[in-house]
């Protein structure tokens, strides 16, 4: 008997799914950026449906809300259509794709296979008691227990941010002398 | 959605209400702009109509849905008619999670034979715990819609107007989230009920051991984080693209920005959702800052009212359904003055040049946001050392 919340995975399984395969078979940039916004939306909606209220907030504000919209603006500013057709056409670039999609299946076929074990057992009932809007128990692993890690993962991405506006600003571009 | 039958239609009533309200807001609210706009500029504004001009809210309403419908020659269909749909959903979804009135206690009762109850129903769509969360999240897709009509009119106007607009939604969505970091290590916790349940009774807080208490003010946040208040309130202009800060209409060189290629109920939906966003800017600054649904005098707390309903004789059910009414009325007046400052505002201030803008945001609101933010943990550290 399948329950309320089981049609809703399978449903946005399917969406995330179908999103996804948008990304790869869209030929215009600016849908398949739409399509990976989409199934964001999705994953964020799963986080939801399983209790975890605060990841699927953040999944919305970092993914779909800020980092999707920078690439859809960027992609719409340049409205490609020549490097559409490069990129989406041509044997050497067909090889390539079909070689790194075999790799890539290659990858998750190996993971699951040895994976199977732990993924297909179901957890005990134990640790699904502890799930629920556990915000709290989340900040304060996060600052307490793994706030070493944390502070890092913070200073690499500010070095990648300030990185990031070096590059641009030293080697020519319209930025290069402002 | 609920146990059982009676649960489960009042649940979905009230997010048919929450959305009806909504929708219902905007005609009103273009009212207010077109008399208040009429009102600072020394002219008399729409009059004609009805009395104090109040029907011409229906007489726009007939016009949008009967223009006719067209289509840009060289739209991309999808996006463009999806676009305006898009619009609606950051707004209504985010003013259907914000609480806009206490709880209503229903004790057990009988009807059509059998026992019902009891019931606690919350005067909002549905709960979230992480509420402020889900609010941000999920107001950070509007830049979508944007993004979308300005690519599918396929017109110069409206992409660059779209460019513009997202990318001063983006920037400002930063300070805005960043400054209510500092209300919420104040509060310590995500949840509406909770923090406008610490902005109840008169002001009083403890520092370095001694304790301050004004029982002529109530406890709101705004006097706990200032700053806060205001940099939110300025990122709320902003992140709603409301003059000074409105960019992506500037007529004079973009036409109309974004909605240019838009007219009849697909502009309109455009227009329910920017007052959508303004409303619930309105309703998190008075949630934040102001004390949410309590009533402005300290000494009338959710509690006291209760009890003042329950000893006028009142049943315990319609006591509470009393005190939820009160304090919905009370937030619809703290939402209604805010709105009306964005219209205020609208109609005072020149508008910015794009780059002032963009200065504002990034060097201006951001660091004075992580500041406070910075300052305000600290602060709060070292007054509760012993």
């Amino acid at each position: 008997m399948l329950a309320l919340a089981d049609y809703m995975f399978y449903f946005l399984s399917l969406l995330i799914l179908v999103s996804a395969l948008g990304v790869l078979t869209m030929s215009n940039p600016l849908y398949a950026a739409l399509s990976l916004a989409m199934s964001m939306l999705g994953m964020a909606l799963i986080f939801a449906t399983l209790d975890a209220w605060f990841l699927a907030g953040v999944q919305l504000i970092v993914y779909a809300g800020a980092v999707m919209v920078l690439f859809v603006m960027v992609i719409m500013l340049f409205n490609i259509s020549a490097e559409k057709q490069a990129f989406s056409r041509g044997t050497v670039s067909g090889f390539f794709k079909l070689a790194s999609a075999g790799v890539l299946l290659g990858l998750i076929a190996g993971s699951i296979y040895m994976s199977a074990e732990t993924v297909f057992t179901p957890p005990p009932i134990a640790a699904s008691e502890k799930l629920g809007d556990a915000t709290q128990q989340l900040s304060e692993a996060l600052f307490s227990r793994y706030v070493f890690a944390f502070e890092v993962i913070g200073a690499i991405l500010l070095v990648i941010a300030v990185g990031a506006v070096a590059l641009s600003r030293s080697v020519g571009g319209s930025h290069a002398n402002d | 959605m609920g146990v059982d039958a009676f649960e489960i239609t009042v649940n979905v009533a009230k997010l048919i209400l929450i959305f009806l309200m909504m929708v219902q807001a905007v005609p009103i609210l273009v009212w207010l702009e077109r008399r208040g706009s009429a009102f600072i500029q020394n002219r008399l504004g729409p009059n004609r109509v009805g009395p104090l001009g109040l029907m011409q809210l229906l007489a726009d309403a007939v016009k949008f849905l009967f223009k006719e419908e067209f289509l840009p020659k060289k739209a991309v269909a999808f996006l463009y008619l999806a676009a305006p749909v898009v619009a609606l959903i950051p707004g209504a979804l985010a003013l259907a999670s914000l609480p806009l009135g206490s709880p209503i206690e229903v004790a057990p009762f009988a009807m059509l034979g059998r026992e019902w109850g009891p019931y606690i129903f919350k005067v909002q769509g549905y709960d979230i715990g992480v509420g402020i969360v889900f609010v941000l999240g999920v107001s950070s897709l509007g830049a979508y819609s944007l993004l979308m009509a300005g690519y599918g009119s396929s017109n110069k106007y409206s992409m660059l107007g779209a460019l513009r607009a997202s990318a001063q939604m983006i920037s400002y969505e930063l300070a805005l989230s960043l400054s209510l970091v500092g209300i919420l290590i104040v509060y310590g916790t995500f949840n509406f009920y909770e923090i406008i349940a610490e902005q109840q009774g008169p002001l009083e807080f403890g520092m370095f051991g001694r304790e301050f208490r004004f029982s002529f003010l109530p406890d709101w946040g705004i006097f706990y984080n200032p700053i806060g208040a205001l940099l939110f309130g300025v990122s709320a202009f902003a992140e709603s693209n409301r003059l000074p800060f409105d960019l992506p209409e500037a007529e004079g060189e973009l036409v109309a920005g974004f909605h240019t290629e838009y007219g009849g109920f697909k502009m309109l939906m455009f227009y329910i959702g920017e007052y959508g966003h303004m409303i619930v800017a309105s309703a998190l600054l008075a949630i934040f800052y102001f004390g949410g649904y309590g009533l402005p005098i300290p000494s009338w707390s959710t509690e006291a009212v209760n009890g003042f309903f329950a000893a006028k004789g009142f049943g315990s059910t319609s006591a509470s359904l009393m005190t939820a009414l009160v304090s919905h009325v009370s937030i619809l007046v703290k939402i209604g003055i805010f709105l009306w400052i964005f219209i205020w505002v609208r109609w005072t201030l020149p508008r910015f040049r794009y780059d002032q803008l963009m200065d504002l945001g990034w060097k201006t609101m951001l660091p004075w946001a992580l500041a406070n933010a910075v300052v305000t943990a600290v602060w709060i550290y070292v007054i509760n050392i012993k």
